[in-house]
């Protein structure tokens, strides 16, 4: 069964380089690429407006951007090592908050995570490392509050259940990792994909979890048991984004030859494919979901961010 | 030690060339080392032309004067000494057609003693004696190694003794200046680094004329002088190689024919040297309308030999600092042909369906190392990686490179329809056609007596 989704709105140039991350709010669409500046659209209004700049927020380019669920806090990394921690005011404008320094050298830190709360910011790193940090003192103190061994093999990707229990690492060699938060120990070792992860994300009820890359294939995993429940097959380049609809039915992917894919969880179909001009797709993510109908953002090496609506009816 | 050196070890930064570069500026203000340091030594088959002095001689030649030093400490003597002719007098050589710059039977001799009147003295001895004894082995394992292999690798051995590479540079030119022979002899081989081949004809004075497809597997670098005549009319394109593998497959290739009847190829077989680079500016400063494109990997190092070719060592864009080197040899209307990221997964040129899935498995793909890594994030503060700098492209890719983890040799190219070479005939001819008719009428004929390269030969 196919699902149509219609392009809403495109906003070209947004960035002068190609846009790495994509990471929304109710209101706002958040982009980082490869200048230094994070860019902030307005998700309410039709024509999607250019609401603010972060200028200069990382130098040599943003390589990842999350925001929160609730929508208070977002982090970037940037390829110059930092972490930068952000809060939106009452009147939607962002300022930064402070920033995570790993002491240690640029691209330590690699992905990252916010909790739902924005309380917690996972990462991961190029040694592996996984590392869960504490945002809720105060700026200068910003501590890391766990702290995962895996096997040395580069984090490519890092997600954060929504219930906060579990952090979850996709690494260069194909491992997948499912961390407890509460007692701070390895939950599952997945069995993965033997090929590079690029992304992870819990479902909505951290009940699944998706993990993806260069095998073309998206895995779903049991969360609690750690039993692989499905293969999604049908990408045919590496998937680079991955990103769970509000309500877990559906899974948005997006992959290295411009293509991004809706998938149908209960059928594990794949229900729509839509290709976002003819560079990598870096970001594929949903829109939360407000009283309008389903919506999601691509954006990728067009350095334009593509927006779609479920076609009604 | 220096700071090249440690530099060099950590990261692998080019810091031959960067060493070059030091001797370069020196040149300038020490025109007495401007012949024996900057030029290649001219092809081997012009220098076998005195075959009389064999490597046995040489050894011979050495070991006597080792003798001597134990000899002296046997007996006890005060002073151990070691005598070199010395090439500090221009009077000392001269310019013969068809062999450049030789040495003449005058000149003067100097002694180096141990311990010497001053430390100086002392230090030096030590250098030539731990170089001698250097090459000596080498000869005697008969190891013919490069020039600068072997003159990196004698650096390295001791480099708070030699301080710089210069030093060794020098040394070892005197050495094989006082026993009359190449640097070859002391197997030091030093003929150019460099392969060209392609459509092109030099004139040399005496009449004899080369040519870029003479030998199948392309020509050492030859040396432009001011009284030759280059001709390149019929190569419209020059393309720079990085490594020398790839070259030999692309001559080796079908497409050859068609592509080497209208090219220029060079390879410096990795970072380039000051001879292809003089080369290479030589020919952009008399047939600008050539176009010249690069084929690197695709890792930071592809991208650092590039900027190397176009803006000159990495270390002196970085501080900015603008020596006479970096202006007189950029080339900065180099275009990047290869590899590019998009290629990674594609097949760009022949505009058919891309066929991802087989591509994406294709061999030569690469996980970027710790060291890749740090060289890209390095890169990515250099100034002409800069936001605003001139190279919003590399920044790009550099970033692609970091995002993906992932690097590619040339050989993934291979997996284009038709291969490598097929590809880049390609490439050529799409080039080819948008240059257009533009520059059929601008003259391809240089007299090396012309600006820029004179300076540099006289």
């Amino acid at each position: 069964m196919s699902k149509q989704y219609l392009t809403l709105h495109t906003l070209d140039a947004v960035h002068p380089s190609d846009i790495f991350a994509l990471a929304a709010t109710k209101t706002q669409i958040l982009s980082g690429s490869g200048s230094s500046s994070i860019r902030i659209h307005d998700t309410t209004q039709p024509d999607f407006p250019l609401a603010q700049t972060l200028e200069g927020a990382h130098k040599l380019g943003v390589h990842h951007l999350v925001t929160s669920r609730e929508g208070k806090t977002a982090a970037s990394a940037g390829f110059e090592g930092k972490v930068k921690i952000w809060m939106v005011s009452e009147d939607g404008t962002w300022f930064e908050k402070g920033d995570i320094v790993d002491q240690h050298n640029p691209g330590d830190i690699w992905a990252i995570a916010l909790s739902a709360d924005g309380n917690y910011l996972a990462s991961s790193s190029i040694d592996g490392k996984i590392n869960v940090w504490s945002l809720t003192f105060n700026k200068d103190c910003m501590p890391k509050i766990r702290d995962y061994e895996t096997k040395g093999s580069f984090g490519l990707c890092v997600n954060l259940s929504a219930d906060g229990k579990f952090t979850a690492s996709g690494h260069e060699n194909g491992s997948v990792f499912i961390f407890n938060n509460d007692t701070g120990r390895l939950a599952h070792s997945l069995p993965g994909l033997v090929q590079p992860i690029r992304a992870v994300a819990f479902s909505p009820a951290s009940k699944l979890l998706a993990a993806a890359g260069d095998a073309r294939v998206i895995a779903l995993y049991d969360v609690n048991s750690g039993e692989q429940v499905a293969n999604l097959v049908g990408h045919g380049a590496w998937v680079l984004t991955l990103d769970w609809s509000d309500t877990g039915e559906y899974l948005l992917s997006g992959s290295h030859d411009s293509k991004a894919k809706i998938w149908r969880i209960d059928s594990k179909s794949c229900v729509t494919t839509h290709t976002h001009g003819d560079r990598p797709l870096w970001a594929a993510r949903w829109l939360p979901k407000t009283t309008r109908s389903e919506m999601f953002a691509l954006a990728g090496g067009n350095q334009a961010i593509g927006f779609y609506r479920e076609a009604a009816g | 030690m220096n700071s090249d050196g440690v530099e060099e070890m950590l990261f692998g930064f080019p810091s031959s060339q960067d060493s070059l570069d030091q001797t370069w500026e020196q040149t300038y203000q020490d025109d007495d080392l401007l012949e024996a340091k900057f030029d290649s030594d001219p092809p081997s088959w012009i220098l076998r032309t005195t075959p009389t002095q064999t490597s046995n001689w040489v050894v011979a030649r050495i070991e006597h004067m080792l003798e001597e030093i134990v000899d002296g400490l046997l007996g006890n003597r005060d002073q151990l000494s070691i005598t070199l002719k010395s090439r500090s007098s221009a009077a000392g050589r001269v310019f013969e057609a068809g062999k450049g710059m030789v040495a003449t039977s005058e000149s003067k001799t100097r002694e180096i003693s141990f311990p010497g009147n001053t430390p100086q003295e002392a230090w030096r001895f030590t250098v030539l004696l731990r170089i001698i004894e250097l090459v000596h082995s080498a000869l005697i394992d008969n190891l013919i190694i490069s020039k600068r292999r072997v003159f990196r690798d004698i650096y390295y051995r001791h480099p708070d003794l030699f301080v710089k590479q210069s030093v060794v540079d020098r040394y070892v030119d005197d050495l094989a200046f006082t026993f009359g022979v190449t640097r070859s002899l002391l197997n030091v081989v030093a003929a150019a680094k460099s392969l060209v081949a392609g459509h092109f004809t030099i004139r040399r004075a005496d009449g004899t004329t080369l040519h870029g497809l003479d030998e199948k597997e392309g020509i050492l670098l030859p040396k432009i002088r001011d009284v030759d005549i280059l001709d390149l009319s019929c190569v419209h394109w020059i393309l720079i190689i990085e490594k020398e593998a790839t070259f030999r497959s692309l001559l080796s290739s079908p497409e050859w024919v068609d592509l080497g009847s209208s090219s220029l190829l060079l390879t410096a077989k990795g970072y380039p040297d000051l001879a292809a680079r003089q080369f290479l500016r030589y020919l952009a400063d008399h047939f600008p309308s050539i176009q010249m494109s690069a084929l690197v990997d695709f890792d930071p190092d592809g991208l650092a030999i590039m900027s190397t070719y176009k803006y000159g060592s990495m270390r002196l864009a970085h501080e900015n600092v603008a020596t006479n080197d970096t202006p007189a040899l950029a080339l900065p209307q180099l275009s990047w042909l290869g590899v590019r990221s998009h290629q990674l997964s594609r097949t760009p040129v022949t505009g058919r369906v891309t066929n991802c899935s087989a591509n994406v498995d294709a061999q030569g793909l690469m996980r970027l190392t710790s060291r890749d890594r740090k060289k890209a994030h390095r890169m990515l503060e250099w100034e002409i990686c800069r936001e605003d700098g001139p190279e919003p492209t590399w920044r790009s890719e550099l970033q692609t490179m970091l995002m993906l983890n992932t690097k590619a040799e040339m050989q993934i190219l291979e997996e284009q329809p038709g291969g490598l070479a097929s590809w880049v005939n390609d490439a050529f001819r799409v080039k080819q056609k948008a240059q257009g008719d533009a520059n059929r009428s601008v003259p391809r004929v240089a007299s090396g007596s012309d600006i820029g390269f004179s300076s540099v030969t006289r």
